[in-house]
């Protein structure tokens, strides 16, 4: 083969080579990328071609049942920074020194920002509108000088503000950093709460200014929706109010829970855990642990189990084991601050469950209004000793007795007339084995004997009035509400209603009732039973003039020694409803741990029931219907008897049911005490002033606590003030055992005070 | 003009085995002019050959692929232009004078009888030698040294290379062309040539002109005449030094160090992610053209997520915004250019010419097949431009200097002028 023909040929091998493979080669390689891989590429190429800023979404506001803001969000700002666009060190030193100083940040930390090779940093989140000034007018400067317009950014936030502090925070609950919800209403809700973010999506170069072709699209945030909770304010305000008076007064070592509840409806009136935080700081710890942290020593480490006694290990090593612990222990405090009782607790009943183990032992009928119950102050069972808390016994009763004596060998009697299984249908039955379901997060599960219900009967004699298996306070007044509204399970909720951002009703959230657990006329008899025990049974300390208060006490064991004193700890506790004839709210008050002295349900919770519902019931409208012997202590409301003369405004008090005294030299009254619209005892003294003089007199408020109802009369009017009286006031056996105004305050005459009775025999 | 038409009427054939050195020694200059008559020769080197017209369909295939070329690189390049220069237009301006005056450089080329450059292929190759080492003592701020700049202005000294290779074993393979199947004659030569080129070039380092070196060698020491053999020898010993590598374990080594090479998708440390942000950026716009782009201008990628995309990337925005079938349809354009050259260079009139215009034409082959692989990313990213298409004033002068080689072949060549 000749020369120029091997080239020739092999110039035809060249080229097939070329074309056919490299060229081949190259198209299938960018077919694949084009076609295959192209729609990958393509999302990947997008992704960072589109700058995708974020519109804040407006958080939902949440209010109370009368449209009182709970919470809220505000307008805030965020600074950004672009610190890519800085030009030189210089420009970065400035900018970081003017923003710390703003911002109140350390120079530092910004400076470490401002160096960052990236478009975007957050500086500082939710400053507030005089900051955003100032930062305004940095930007502005820094524009001037250095002509930088896009290092600074100010982007939209929201805060949230909770206007009532502390006000069912553990209801209510807070959010984070990121506006997202962390307990409460807000974690629940918080998908509805949120809204949709918005989105600006533009098309922008690799430097992440807009592109020149048009690829923007805008879609608007909507802002979250809003809830309108079943809470109302006022009675909230009113349970916390009394609570924490109850809390001080019987120093409560572990908080308290106080549940008022629709028993028709199941919506949550007001929902209290008593102390609780404040929502706009909710992570502070209160005064009382944080002094607990702070003397953490050696000593609490090894107690603790974070060191053995006499460890040979270094001083630093300490340091770092005490750091541990005081930080463990701030989470600790914070998650019990934050911890909502009236859910998350579970307690032994005790005696307020007596109310539902007589509902079963009715609705079997395996009693009857001849059974006869008899209590010699112990019960023997087997080998064991079941006592009454009245020792001497309370002899033979009826079923209304029973319940009234809260007498336990009565009710061990009845629990083993109903029988284990009927006992642990109930107990399902009334919803104690499984969560109600409420609409907040962290329900806690019921503890029973056995998960199937299958019980010995020591076990059957000690559930019978509420001992040894733990509920939840929220599972006690929603079974408490059954008995009240006629037998109707009802799912206990704290959101009425959601609104969309403009108002609008998403979703009304109506009354779920999951079945009749006891018949109409049982629950008739237990209203009836429970309003005697509220006028003159153990639960007589909860009952409020003027109307029908059913209700029973508690005190139930506690398993731990939270105080650590060495001493059994008790809840004290309270369930009623109200009015027993057609009652409207029920009402659990529940002390954990009262440290005081007394720790009885009939002293420490029933007080604090009956002062509660004395103002909620009025609040909510119901007619108070007195007893004669009430009507005497009834409050009137005082009228204007001032601008008048003397003899007139006499004439006008007595009219009203008043006593004058008159006062001072002159012809016409100038001033009144009580003044006009306050609440004065009828038959109590209104004092009346002519003249400037007079009115500076003042007397001297004395002690009541211990007298009797007619004693603490007899001393106000000695004294020329009104006492006006509440709690049990009807019972002969009833002392006072607290008054709103300190002895010894020097007051004007006829100033009222208001003096609390309690039943002091009773102890349940 | 008269010999051109003394050959026109000559037999080709007898000429195309003839050699004539213009750099070899004095005495060897002598001792052809002992055996052939000076004048014959002269009159066969004249310097300006109008031969027969130039080869229209290869020049149109030229000026249409410039003209695409032109279009594209002020399409890929305004943004870039405008954003770091503030002229949308700076590269469009250069690029199209430089256009202007490659293109009478190439007709006025084409008028030059090739067979001149016979005398100059050696001194063609030691400039070349030259350059690759003043460029390594040129200092560089990116630790790469491939440019020697004169001003704004600069060349690639291995744009110098391809062309010195290119014209040397051309000169070689013809000179010698009934020795191509020994060792001595046929393989030492080309070898040594490009493993000297390569060790420069390594040194630059520049890898993907090292591939273009290697396989015009081949290419020009193939169609020599060589025997096969040395060829698969070489590609044993070549994948005997990929198999040491991959088994001591340097092959990633080195694949590493080539700028990430083949991981542009793939997240392996910042340092790789930056490294491969150019090849990474090209995959995304091809990917986003998909089959029919998003049409002329409407690359998004341009707007400097591609850095340089006037350059080498240039095809990534055609792909983009011309999609597969504008991108295939440019390939084809390319296919026939590189067609045409060939069969320009199977008729030219000589060994010379032919073994010339299959090496320049095979070179603008390779260089496509080669700058795609780059930009896909199956190729490390080290500069190889686009013909025609990249933005680079020394580069386009050189190619059309090369291509006005190829039409002055055509001149003498045996094909049907239009």
């Amino acid at each position: 083969m000749g020369a120029n023909q091997r080239l020739r040929q092999r110039t035809v091998w060249l080229i097939i080579i070329i074309l056919a493979i490299g060229f081949g080669a190259v198209i299938t390689r960018l077919a694949y990328l084009s076609l295959i891989a192209g729609e990958d590429l393509q999302q990947k190429a997008v992704e960072q071609q589109l700058s995708d800023t974020t519109i804040s979404a407006k958080r939902g506001t949440i209010y109370d049942r009368n449209g009182k803001i709970l919470a809220q969000s505000a307008s805030v700002w965020q600074v950004v920074l672009s610190p890519a666009n800085f030009k030189d060190d210089a420009q970065r030193d400035y900018v970081a020194t003017r923003l710390s100083e703003i911002l109140s940040l350390e120079k530092e930390d910004v400076l470490e920002k401002t160096k960052q090779d990236s478009y975007y940093t957050v500086v500082k989140r939710k400053i507030e509108s005089e900051e955003q000034q100032q930062i305004l007018e940095l930007m502005n400067e820094v524009e001037e000088k250095y002509d930088l317009s896009s290092v600074i950014a100010l982007l939209d936030d929201y805060k949230r503000y909770y206007p009532y502090s502390e006000l069912a925070s553990s209801v209510i609950g807070f959010t984070g950093s990121d506006d997202q919800g962390l307990s409460g209403v807000e974690f629940q809700y918080d998908e509805h709460l949120t809204g949709t973010p918005g989105r600006l999506i533009t098309a922008t170069n690799a430097n992440g200014t807009v592109m020149p072709f048009d690829y923007s699209q805008n879609v608007e945030a909507v802002d979250g929706s809003s809830l309108v909770l079943t809470i109302d304010e006022t009675i909230q305000s009113i349970v916390e109010k009394h609570m924490k008076q109850g809390i001080k007064d019987h120093d409560v070592y572990n908080r308290g829970v106080c549940i008022a509840m629709d028993v028709n409806t199941g919506e949550i009136l007001a929902m209290a855990t008593v102390g609780g935080y404040d929502l706009n700081d909710p992570f502070t710890i209160s005064k009382k642990d944080q002094k607990k942290i702070k003397e953490i020593d050696a000593e609490y480490l090894i107690e603790n189990g974070y060191m053995e006694e006499g460890e040979p290990i270094s001083n630093k090593e300490v340091d770092k084991l005490l750091e541990q612990a005081k930080s463990e222990a701030e989470s600790l405090a914070l998650s019990q601050m934050w911890r909502n009782k009236a859910i998350s607790d579970t307690y032994y009943p005790g005696s307020v469950f007596k109310m539902v183990t007589l509902s079963m032992a009715l609705e079997e009928s395996v009693i009857s209004e001849k059974t006869k119950f008899s209590c010699s102050g112990t019960f023997q069972l087997y080998d064991k000793g079941i006592g009454c808390h009245l020792e001497s016994g309370h002899g033979s009763q009826n079923y209304e007795q029973a319940l009234c004596n809260s007498c336990n060998p009565a009710f061990i009697q009845m629990g083993q007339a109903i029988g284990e299984e009927n006992f642990w249908k109930y107990y399902q039955s009334f919803g104690f084995s499984e969560k109600t379901g409420i609409d907040l997060p962290g329900e806690s599960d019921d503890l029973f004997f056995t998960e199937d219900g299958s019980m010995g009967p020591v076990d059957l004699a000690v559930a019978s009035f509420g001992q040894n298996f733990s509920i939840t306070p929220i599972q006690m007044i929603t079974a408490a509400s059954a008995i009240a509204n006629g037998g109707d399970l009802v799912q206990p909720h704290v959101v009425k209603q959601i609104l969309a951002s403009d108002g609008s009703v998403v979703e009304n959230i109506s009354t779920d009732t999951k079945r009749q657990v006891i018949s109409e006329s049982v629950a008739a008899e237990m209203r009836q039973i429970l309003e005697q025990n509220a006028i003159d049974g153990t639960g007589k300390n909860g009952y409020v003039a003027g109307y029908r208060i059913a209700g029973k006490t508690g005190t139930s064991e506690k398993l731990s020694d939270s105080n650590g004193d060495f001493v059994q700890d008790y809840i004290a506790s309270y369930c009623g409803f109200a009015p027993a004839d057609k009652p409207e709210v029920a009402m659990l008050v529940f002390f954990d741990t009262p440290l005081a002295g007394n720790y009885y349900g009939s002293a420490v919770a029933a007080p604090v029931f009956a002062s509660i519902m004395g103002e909620v019931l009025p609040y909510l409208e119901l007619d108070a219907q007195y007893t004669e012997e009430e009507a005497a202590n009834v409050d009137t409301i005082a009228g204007t008897y001032t601008g008048i003369s003397a003899t007139e405004a006499s004439k006008l008090a007595n009219a009203d049911g008043f006593n004058v005294t008159i006062k001072g030299d002159g012809t016409t009254v100038t001033a009144q005490v009580p003044t006009p619209g306050s609440k004065i005892p009828t038959g109590g003294t209104v004092v009346l002033y002519t003249d400037e003089s007079s009115t500076t007199e003042q007397v001297m408020v004395p002690s009541f606590e211990g007298f009797s109802l007619s004693d603490v009369n007899y001393i106000a009017s000695y004294y020329g003030i009104n006492a006006s009286l509440t709690g049990a006031v009807n019972s002969s056996d009833s002392t006072a055992v607290s008054q709103d105004i300190p002895e010894g305050t020097m007051v004007s005459p006829g100033t009222v005070v208001t003096v609390t009775f309690s039943a002091s025999s009773v102890n349940d | 003009m008269s010999s051109d038409t003394l050959r026109r009427d000559s037999d080709r054939r007898r000429y195309n085995h003839e050699h004539y050195s213009s750099t070899g020694t004095s005495s060897r200059r002598e001792s052809y002019s002992s055996s052939r008559p000076m004048v014959r020769r002269k009159k066969q080197f004249s310097l300006l050959s109008i031969g027969k017209g130039l080869d229209v369909p290869f020049c149109m295939l030229i000026v249409l692929l410039l003209a695409i070329g032109i279009t594209m690189m002020f399409s890929a390049s305004y943004p870039v232009a405008f954003y770091e220069i503030g002229d949308s237009y700076y590269y469009l301006k250069r690029q199209l004078i430089f256009a202007l005056v490659g293109l009478v450089i190439m007709l006025l080329v084409s008028y030059v009888d090739y067979h001149y450059f016979h005398r100059f292929s050696v001194l063609i190759l030691g400039i070349s030698y030259f350059a690759l080492v003043l460029v390594l003592l040129i200092p560089s701020e990116t630790g790469i040294h491939r440019w020697i700049g004169i001003g704004d202005y600069g060349i690639q000294a291995s744009e110098i290379s391809k062309f010195a290779i290119i014209l040397f074993l051309a000169h070689w393979g013809s000179r010698y062309y009934d020795k191509m199947h020994t060792l001595k004659y046929g393989v030492v030569p080309g070898a040594a040539i490009f493993a000297s080129t390569a060790f420069l070039l390594l040194l630059e380092p520049h890898y993907s002109c090292i591939v273009i070196v290697a396989l015009l060698t081949v290419i020009m020491l193939f169609v020599s005449g060589i025997q096969i053999r040395w060829i698969a020898v070489a590609a044993i010993a070549l994948a005997l030094v990929v198999l040491i590598l991959w088994a001591t374990g340097l092959l990633t080594y080195a694949m590493d160090r080539m700028d990430g090479w083949g991981k542009a998708l793939e997240y392996v440390d910042e340092a790789q992610w930056q490294q491969t942000w150019q090849t990474r950026n090209s995959l995304y716009a091809i990917g986003s053209g998909g089959l029919f782009g998003l049409g002329l201008g409407q690359s998004r990628q341009k707007y400097l997520y591609l850095p340089e995309p006037q350059n080498d990337f240039i095809f990534a925005i055609v792909c983009e915004e011309l999609g597969l079938i504008g991108a295939v349809a440019i390939l084809l354009i390319f296919a026939l250019l590189v067609w045409r050259g060939i069969v320009i260079s199977l008729r030219a009139k000589d060994r010379f010419g032919k073994l010339l215009g299959i090496g320049l034409t095979a070179q603008i082959g390779l260089q496509v097949i080669l700058n795609i692989l780059v930009i896909t990313d199956w190729l490390p990213n080290t500069g190889i431009s686009l013909p025609f298409f990249s933005y680079g004033g020394s580069s386009l002068l050189m190619l059309l200097f090369q291509m006005g080689i190829v039409l002055s072949i055509s001149r003498s060549a045996n094909i049907e002028k239009i």
